[in-house]
């Protein structure tokens, strides 16, 4: 089974470690597949303008370098450790109220997806880049200052369709509303700080390649979580 | 004003005593590289001893993730060695340290690595545990014990076992250097290794010709250890690598601090595991050391230097603390240029913070015989002896005061 973490922020967004220090640790601790997804913030809220005020954020102007420090990066993880470095973004549309803010990983992406989009050019954006779409803490969630995202699970008649595997786990949360639903599942650490590594991760039953990463997940089939713990 | 003089002569002291721990350091790093034995005047014949390279058995007792544990395990594949073998020993296969050592070995396929993957309940300190089936299985008559957070360079093992090619020697060792500080917590046991230990480990061998052995590195034979009663002699004791020690001195073998330096990476600490750690080994050093154990007091001037101050806020006592600080902070800035740690400066202002710290864990062995190690609980005794922890009946009644009193404080 392989080790894997989808979702994993660096010093590109709002993460405390950066990028090499943040592979490195990964590597350090075995793990398998992991991917690197820094926040892309839509521009067009309150919130969404201090992200982009204090650079807490990719944009399109820093994505081209963001996306080479990643390939030279997974190279190297590849080489000294053995592990798969997926790149990918955090689309986050914050917003004041609750119901209306949504975060979604896209998981190998190639070109960059403005965060101010409507939703189903977002969706239809990253299948066309053949990424995966994975909606991240969909619920009510334990963190007392990061905000809940709730849009996609509110919405999720109208975008489930879109959506390849949502977030199970989050960090320390459990979402059981996710099974209940019997929808396409995986978990992850939320990395921000090294002591998020302990947390919820995806074991994967599959090849190490990005391909059969992503056909795995969307089949669900030979996925379980984990709590990493040491 | 009794009490400053008192404190002022201790700090004097301590002081002193800190910058004959700095000599001892940088004498024994500037020996030839090996051995503290091996003299720079040695005799062509020495010098042919001194590449000594039998086969070795490297023993890994390995549990959870230790910072940087894949480069510390990968630095052993790159030993500069004729033939050596590395055993990797866990208690379970779900320990996350086992991915680690597939990994390695999938990675080295080329040498001669194996993992055991048995548990072992033979005793109380888990790290003897985790070395028994390792030993069990070692093909060598050489074994080095070798802890999973140490680093080391290509030279290492050729330099350690020609301490060996005195047939006196029983036991080598090493000195140990902190590296790679990203936390508060690591800031300060790097700090901490850098100095007290490091200068008190070199001071002992130095100045008082004590056998102490810092358990991360030990190479002996199997006979000699064999003849201490094996593993399973020290398989109740904390302080096994002491004990070892010990042991071979007390058995007229030599034991030798070799002048190789390895790095044990702290990166990552969070500053409960610092505390823990150290209040740890304070307990140990009492029940070892006894009453040698208050000679620890007089060789931290920075807390002996405070205490004036802590007791009436005058003018001079500040001054005199704080001039105590500096020359200490000096002293550890000395040691590390030294020791090439390569810590930034502005971490040395965390010295005096640490020796305070340090000198209020100096305190806690005397109210509490309790440890954790590897998240079990035992009582430790004379020579660090362990006892399990009663849970239940009068006799738990004063661990379950002090574990409330951890919780509370969180360690």
């Amino acid at each position: 089974m392989l080790l894997c973490d989808f979702h994993i922020h660096t010093k590109y967004s709002d993460g405390s470690v950066e990028l090499r220090k943040t592979v490195d640790l990964f590597g350090q601790a075995g793990f398998d597949v992991i991917a690197i997804t820094d926040h892309v913030v839509n521009g067009d809220s309150y919130l969404g303008k201090l992200a982009h005020r204090f650079r807490l954020t990719i944009n399109e102007s820093n994505f081209d370098q963001y996306m080479e420090h990643i390939h030279e990066e997974a190279q190297r993880a590849l080489d000294k450790y053995g592990m798969l470095v997926i790149p990918g973004v955090e689309i986050s549309k914050n917003y004041a109220s609750s119901e209306k803010s949504a975060h979604l990983l896209i998981l190998d992406i190639k070109e960059f997806i403005p965060a101010c989009l409507e939703y189903e050019k977002i969706f239809l954006s990253a299948k066309e880049q053949g990424a995966l779409i994975i909606a991240c803490h969909p619920h009510h969630t334990s963190e007392m200052i990061n905000k809940d995202t709730l849009f996609l699970w509110k919405n999720r008649e109208k975008y489930g369709k879109y959506i390849d595997a949502w977030e199970i786990a989050n960090r320390d949360d459990v979402f059981n509303v996710i099974s209940l639903k019997k929808y396409p599942y995986i978990a992850n650490s939320d990395f921000h700080k090294v002591r998020h590594i302990y947390s919820w991760k995806t074991l994967l039953n599959c090849e190490k390649n990005a391909d059969s990463v992503k056909q795995c997940i969307r089949n669900n089939k030979g996925v379980a979580i984990t709590l990493f713990r040491n | 004003m009794e009490l400053f003089w008192f404190c002022a002569v201790l700090s004097v002291i301590g002081l002193i005593c800190y910058g004959l721990q700095i000599w001892s350091v940088r004498s024994t790093l500037g020996m030839k590289k090996g051995c503290s034995i091996v003299k720079d005047n040695a005799c062509p014949a020495d010098i042919a001893l001194q590449k000594f390279t039998p086969p070795v058995s490297i023993l890994k007792p390995l549990k959870g993730l230790d910072d940087n544990l894949f480069d510390n395990l990968e630095s052993f594949c790159h030993l500069d060695y004729p033939e050596y073998e590395i055993i990797y020993s866990l208690q379970d296969y779900n320990d996350p340290a086992y991915k680690i050592a597939k990994k390695i070995k999938d990675k080295y396929h080329e040498k001669d690595i194996s993992i055991i993957v048995e548990r072992c309940n033979e005793g109380l300190n888990p790290k003897i545990n985790n070395l028994i089936p390792a030993y069990r299985v070692s093909k060598y008559q050489y074994i080095l014990i070798s802890d999973s957070n140490v680093q080391v360079d290509k030279d290492y093992l050729a330099d350690v076992a020609s301490c060996m090619s005195d047939p006196d020697v029983g036991l080598v060792s090493n000195l140990i250097r902190g590296m790679s500080g990203r936390t508060f917590g690591s800031v300060l046991e790097n700090l901490h290794l850098n100095s007290f230990i490091i200068g008190s480990v070199c001071f002992l061998d130095k100045f008082l010709k004590m056998p102490c052995v810092i358990g991360k590195s030990m190479l002996m034979k199997k006979s000699d250890l064999k003849a201490l009663g094996g593993l399973t002699a020290v398989k109740d004791v904390l302080a096994e690598d002491y004990i070892i020690g010990r042991g071979m001195h007390e058995m007229g073998k030599k034991v030798v601090l070799s002048n190789h330096v390895i790095d044990n990476v702290n990166e990552y600490w969070g500053f409960g595991r610092f505390i823990n750690r150290h209040t740890r080994w304070a307990k140990m050093r009492l029940k070892i050391g006894g009453i040698k154990y208050f000679s620890e007091l007089v060789g931290n001037p920075v807390f002996i230097s405070a205490v004036p101050f802590v007791y009436e806020q005058t003018q001079i006592n500040l001054i005199f603390a704080m001039l105590v600080s500096v020359f200490k902070v000096l002293g550890d800035i000395l040691l590390g240029k030294k020791l090439h740690t390569k810590m930034n400066s502005f971490c040395y202002l965390f010295s005096p913070l640490r020796d305070m710290l340090i000198g209020i864990i100096w305190f806690v062995p005397l109210i509490s015989q309790t440890v954790i190690w590897r998240g079990n609980k035992y009582v430790i005794r004379k020579d660090s002896r362990l006892f399990p922890c009663p849970e239940t009946g009068i006799w738990s009644i004063k661990y379950r005061f002090t574990d409330s009193i951890r919780a509370l404080l969180a360690w």
